[in-house]
């Protein structure tokens, strides 16, 4: 494999493990407390968050470096990031909608939901920080969007289970403070992973 | 609904758990013998703060305090270093007790083994006790029974030499025991004699350990004779540091390992190959405590995959 590829292979999976969006930077949160109560749901989010996010930071790399360096306008890119994912999402919603109908019933509701998710943006602006390549970046953008949508899973089937168990979860930690719990957790397990691959 | 008169008892001793307790027995005494009556201290002290938290939460559920706390506790214990801090090795218990079981709900409803959500957590806190100091082991007759502790030194663990590239110690010390290391898992011998006892009394699940102990031959042989990164061989692997510890007494814990028999073995598969690629490849010397709670994480999509699976099989079946 060349340089380029070898480095944006140890990129993807350093986004999935090492450096999880989720586990290790927090992004994406509010999401992944919500939604995360059925697997079924939780994977559909899942799948929607892995496909915007490789086209969005792909999208804004060419932007970032087509459009606003060459004009020197660099300082727009928070702005213009933001404009282009929910301009992109609601481009994605409309011809999914026109094309399949199944496909939109079980993604479409989703999408409107990932435009102000907050781990599309970090994604996009950790590849600008981290001074990516095109194709670095394109694998950044799949490895984090996969990472969210393990964790995401994860976190699905855990409720699940103790929705089935049913434990008696003291009162005040109902809902997100149980599962807040839980992701602190995660993250601790994940912590296992730091250091196996490098993220830049 | 019990009668309200009936009396509730302090501890309910469930039968496998004592089980485990019987096959921890051992592992205490070599403690002792290999690092001196502290041990005994540190695990008292331990089995005493675990009670009382988990007292502190049944009191008002009005239910018996579990016998799986003592075991929680006993483990977490044997897994920490000799030369622990007593506080430290209580902060671990308690985060442990009431954060990995507890606001669960208690006995049979935790997600992550607690035991291991104490450990993980001191050992990200406290690095420098948990990883750097290590006590010379006893030997000889009286050994560490005439001793509180043995000479402290900053001498590294079997993993930790392997991990900067120096040779491995014989296997004859690894299996017996007398090499530096947490309290209770450096004696491979008797870990394993314990492991079988509960395998035979069914109070662990062959299937994960049968699973984890095939993963992680195959992923470390293929290591070893590629020779990627000083891998040990795979014998070595089995029996430095935590491995067998941690494959007898934390996966197979029947209440976070995943609960359908095909799940067991995919679970003890991952964590066996997990545990390779962490040791092998990540920042930590040891990898057995991440890769059994990573395990815990994966376990119940495991077994809704599962469930899905079948069901879907068994309607292609009667379609048919």
């Amino acid at each position: 494999m060349t340089e380029n590829g070898w480095m944006a292979f140890s990129i993807l999976i350093a986004a999935i493990f090492t450096d999880n969006i989720l586990l290790t930077n927090y992004l994406g949160m509010c999401s992944f407390l919500s939604v995360s109560k059925e697997i079924k749901t939780a994977t559909g989010l899942g799948t929607a968050v892995v496909f915007v996010m490789t086209c969005t930071t792909v999208i804004n790399w060419l932007v970032y470096y087509y459009i606003l360096m060459p004009l020197d306008l660099g300082y727009l890119y928070f702005i213009v990031f933001i404009v282009v994912i929910a301009a992109f999402v609601q481009l994605v919603e409309m011809i999914v909608e026109r094309v399949s109908e199944p496909l939109y019933y079980s993604l479409g509701i989703f999408l409107p939901l990932i435009t102000v998710n907050c781990a599309i943006l970090g994604a996009c602006l950790f590849m600008i920080i981290r001074n990516y390549g095109f194709l670095s970046s394109l694998a950044y953008g799949f490895g984090a969007g996969v990472g969210w949508a393990l964790a995401i899973t994860c976190m699905a089937g855990i409720r699940e289970k103790m929705a089935k168990v049913k434990g008696k979860i003291p009162k005040g930690l109902e809902g997100a403070g149980i599962t807040l719990i839980i992701a602190g957790i995660m993250a601790l397990a994940f912590i296992g992973f730091s250091g196996t691959m490098n993220i830049r | 609904m019990e009668k309200k008169e009936k009396k509730i008892p302090l501890i309910n001793w469930q039968p496998p758990m004592v089980k485990v307790l019987y096959a921890l027995i051992p592992l205490v005494l070599a403690s002792v013998y290999f690092f001196g009556w502290r041990c005994l201290l540190v695990i008292g002290t331990v089995n005493l703060a675990g009670f009382l938290m988990e007292y502190l939460f049944v009191r008002n559920w009005k239910e018996p305090v579990s016998a799986a706390v003592f075991v929680t506790s006993t483990l977490l214990a044997l897994s920490l270093p000799p030369s622990i801090p007593l506080w430290m090795a209580v902060v671990g218990i308690v985060f442990g007790v009431v954060f990995g079981k507890m606001v669960f709900g208690g006995f049979g409803k935790n997600i992550f083994n607690p035991a291991l959500t104490g450990r993980a957590f001191l050992y990200v806190s406290f690095a420098i006790p948990m990883t750097g100091k290590w006590n010379e082991p006893a030997s000889g007759i009286p050994g560490g029974f005439a001793k509180f502790t043995t000479d402290a030194v900053t001498s590294a663990t079997p993993m930790a030499a392997i991990k900067a590239g120096n040779a491995a110690p014989p296997f004859l010390s690894l299996l017996l025991g007398n090499t530096a290391g947490s309290m209770g898992e450096t004696c491979a011998l008797l870990i394993i004699l314990g492991g079988l006892y509960l395998i035979w009394k069914k109070a662990a699940n062959f299937r994960i350990v049968l699973g984890c102990f095939i993963g992680m031959m195959l992923l470390q042989g293929t290591f070893w004779l590629m020779h990627i990164r000083h891998a040990p061989d795979p014998l070595t692997t089995f029996l430095a540091g935590s491995v067998a510890f941690g494959l007898f007494f934390f996966t197979t814990d029947p209440i976070s390992a995943a609960q359908t028999d095909e799940g067991r073995w995919i679970y003890g598969f991952v964590i066996g190959i997990l545990t390779v690629i962490i040791r092998n490849f990540s920042a930590w010397p040891e990898g057995m405590m991440f890769a059994i709670l990573l395990g815990n994480m994966f376990a119940p999509i495991t077994d809704y995959y599962i469930r899905e699976f079948k069901a879907r099989k068994k309607k292609v079946v009667a379609a048919a």
